[in-house]
């Protein structure tokens, strides 16, 4: 009997730190998430940051104090921990914070706190009034992307296949210009592509403004607010994202897989696209999130090298939230944003694969 | 009527060096310093503020009140800094009073300034500024949802020196919330290079040959108010939105056109002086400052007349250095003090006896009829009428769907 029931016992005394130790984070996360979001308010929060620290506590001691396998089984949890409440706090709070606003609706003109009514109107309104912005954010980014890789593939090859001892000295050249506020950089295009501005200036000289205002670079004799102007922009600025993951996936490739092919009488074309191509593809694929994700969402290159009708969604939204001041609509729009945005990326890794990702 | 001469100041200074000093991120537009205002719920002022010529003394005494010094948010350039041997109105209220003036040129937009400050005067909170400067419908507005204090007039003595026309004015019936800062008029301002030649009436903003070169005002009283004119409509007297449906219609159409380069607040020096405006829908003092630089900036008022207004001083309420504003605002409304400012802004004073005072310093702008309008100047100009709120609402309903992102 002694000896049926044993095992028994053992086995819930060994299945316990973990069950507790999920139980302790999850509920740690939510009630921080709560607190974050507002949703525990007055004398009750501090009771709610009590139990969070007694789970926290907890969870140390069971960690410190317990059985070898009891340490083993929680460890897991304990590690997660700080991450997931980090989380919680900044991420998970926020968000319900942002959706509760997005189903608001201001009581009168010049209201400061929206009240929460349910309000789809706002999505929709998302969706009717500001589709040519969404339209031109996904075109933009996905052009912006797309130039990204065309300069960046080529730029990473030649620094990790031929830079030899200067590899550093051309990674560090790439990085040099975030040492500048974005803001700053994006700025002195304007000056640079301004009507009277060297860019200009260098095109009529050579001629190529005809050609250029027949391919839709230049408008009426205009480099700066238009459309052009945006997606370089939007390429120049996230360019780096797009060389250094390329360069890390190029860098791993053995040399001598690419003569290996060669041996096996491929030539340097097809050795290429069979061997390098492939094994850079994890790098293009972090590129391109990380590219197009925040392109996507950019309102800087738009504000300053754009005109009214080069607007992005982020423009929108910056709008909306800080000159019309109607939080409702701008977080209804950032909502669908984000969603339209999850949707790409859940679709491109269909395509692409995450599991090379590493 | 077309091409007015151009205000001359005695001092020839440079609006463009003193935007390269307020570094680059006083250049284009306000966004980012809203985005941080906005974010840290309180107004500090932002970050692209420049404050020409306060040069904090070490020895001066607090100011009263409780807040260490007087801080006054105002328009870009719209006071004399001290440069070029001379010293600015600020530094020498700081010298005279010894009162600590913190002056920020925080204000791009009326729009803007108040998208910064609803959140927080809306809850009842106080904003740090003591004085801020919005234009007259503003200040009707801030005064009806009764964000204002009323001012010290009775500490304010030279507050009897407000001109006759300003007295009382629409936006503050009493007139014992605000005192107007300066007036001014808004038209065409164009740069002659890029034109090739003069420009007359709103219909050249909307010619083809500048597509894609015209920057259009964000003050939608200035735009909206150049434009119906343009159509014939009185804007005086305008009540419904219907009045001044065709306007609307108008910057529509330019906008989808591609016509518009760029929706400007008082931002709008740089893209004017270095060619990338053909034109734009301009305020008469800047571009007459902005001439002194590049003499082919030209100001005109349309064919069918410009549009006039006053900025406005008033209390946010809660303001803490109260006594310090009054001394402030009896200070500038000393005509040899204003008569200062005058000379630099170029713009119309609201205080009596400045044109005596300005013969002495510069008395060919004192015969400006910029400066001091004439009867033909006020009559080709009207000022927008006042608007019921649901109107109101309406129209910037409209106008920010259509300059909006």
């Amino acid at each position: 009997m002694t000896a049926t029931s044993e095992p028994a016992r053992q086995r819930v005394m060994t299945s316990r730190p973990d069950l507790f130790g999920l139980f302790a984070l999850s509920g740690a996360g939510l009630l921080l998430a709560a607190v974050g979001a507002r949703w525990v308010t007055g004398p009750l929060v501090p009771i709610a940051l009590g139990l969070v620290l007694t789970a926290i506590v907890a969870v140390i001691w069971t960690a410190v104090a317990g059985s070898p396998e009891a340490k083993r089984k929680i460890a897991p949890y304990g590690l997660l921990k700080p991450g997931m409440l980090w989380l919680a706090l900044f991420y998970l709070a926020p968000l319900i914070t942002l959706l509760r606003l997005s189903l608001s609706t201001l009581p009168s003109r010049f209201a400061v706190d929206a009240e929460l009514d349910w309000n789809i109107g706002n999505y929709t309104t998302a969706f009717t009034d500001f589709a040519p912005q969404f339209g031109r954010a996904f075109l933009y980014a996905g052009t912006a992307t797309v130039f990204t890789i065309l300069i960046g593939f080529p730029l990473a090859y030649v620094i990790a296949f031929r830079g030899g001892r200067f590899k550093t000295l051309l990674l560090g050249l790439v990085v040099i210009p975030f040492f500048t506020s974005y803001l700053i950089r994006t700025i002195a295009w304007r000056s640079l592509l301004a009507d009277t501005g060297q860019v200009v200036q260098l095109f009529d000289t050579l001629r190529l403004s005809g050609f250029f205002e027949t391919v839709g670079i230049m408008d009426n004799g205009r480099v700066l607010n238009t459309p052009a102007a945006v997606i370089g922009g939007l390429t120049y600025n996230f360019l780096p994202f797009m060389i250094l993951p390329i360069y890390v996936s190029l860098e791993k490739i053995d040399p001598r897989m690419v003569d290996a092919a060669h041996d096996l009488y491929s030539t340097s074309v097809e050795a290429f696209r069979k061997i390098v191509v492939p094994l850079a593809l994890p790098g293009v694929f972090a590129g391109t999130l990380l590219t197009f994700i925040p392109a996507a969402g950019d309102f800087v290159n738009a504000l300053y090298l754009g005109s009214p009708n080069t607007t992005m969604i982020g423009n929108s939204i910056q709008d909306q939230f800080l000159v019309q001041n109607n939080i409702p609509l701008a977080s209804a729009m950032s909502f669908v944003l984000m969603f339209i945005i999850t949707v790409f990326v859940i679709i491109y890794s269909r395509f692409f694969g995450t599991e090379d990702l590493t | 009527m077309n091409q007015r001469p151009l205000p001359r100041s005695r001092r020839p200074l440079s609006r463009r060096q003193l935007f390269l000093r307020a570094g680059a991120l006083g250049a284009g537009g306000l966004s980012l310093p809203a985005l941080l205002a906005a974010c840290g719920g309180d107004d500090d002022g932002g970050a692209a503020t420049t404050a020409p010529g306060t040069t904090p003394g070490t020895d001066a005494p607090p100011a009263n009140g409780g807040g260490d010094e007087l801080f006054f948010e105002n328009w870009t350039a719209y006071i004399d800094p001290t440069e070029d041997g001379e010293i600015g109105t600020v530094d020498r209220f700081i010298a005279d009073t010894g009162i600590q003036l913190r002056y920020s040129e925080a204000i791009n937009s009326n729009n803007e300034y108040f998208a910064r400050i609803q959140p927080v005067l809306g809850r009842g909170e106080r904003i740090d500024p003591d004085i801020i400067a919005p234009t007259g419908w503003m200040a009707g507005r801030l005064i009806d949802l009764g964000w204002c204090d009323p001012l010290p007039l009775d500490q304010i003595p030279n507050a009897a020196n407000l001109v006759e026309g300003l007295r009382n004015p629409t936006w503050d019936p009493t007139g014992e919330f605000s005192l107007p800062w300066q007036a001014g008029f808004a038209g065409i301002a164009y740069n002659m290079d890029i034109t090739g030649r003069e420009l007359t009436s709103i219909d050249d903003l909307f010619d083809p040959e500048f597509a894609g070169q015209i920057g259009i005002n964000t003050e939608m009283r200035d735009t909206i108010g150049l434009i119906a004119m343009s159509l014939g409509i009185d804007i005086e007297t305008l009540s419904s939105f219907d009045d001044a449906a065709p306007a609307f219609e108008r910057l529509e159409a330019a906008k989808d056109a591609g016509q518009i380069r760029r929706f400007h607040g008082n931002d709008y020096f740089d893209d004017l002086t270095n060619g990338n405006f053909a034109a734009c829908i301009g305020w008469s003092g800047d571009v007459a400052q902005l001439a002194l630089d590049n003499p082919a900036v030209r100001f005109a008022f349309p064919e069918s007349g410009g549009t006039s207004w006053a900025d406005t001083m008033l209390m946010p309420k809660g303001a803490i250095n109260r006594d310090a504003a009054a001394t402030w605002m009896n200070y500038v409304y000393d005509p040899e003090q204003a008569a200062q400012i005058t000379a630099w802004v170029g713009y119309v004073s609201p205080v009596e006896g400045v044109r005596d005072a300005l013969v002495e310093i510069d008395p060919e702008l004192a015969e400006n009829p910029l400066v001091f309008p004439d009867d033909a100047t006020v009559a080709a100009t009207q000022s927008f009428a006042s608007l019921s709120e649901d109107v109101e609402a309406e129209y910037d309903r409209e106008f920010s769907r259509i300059i909006g992102a």
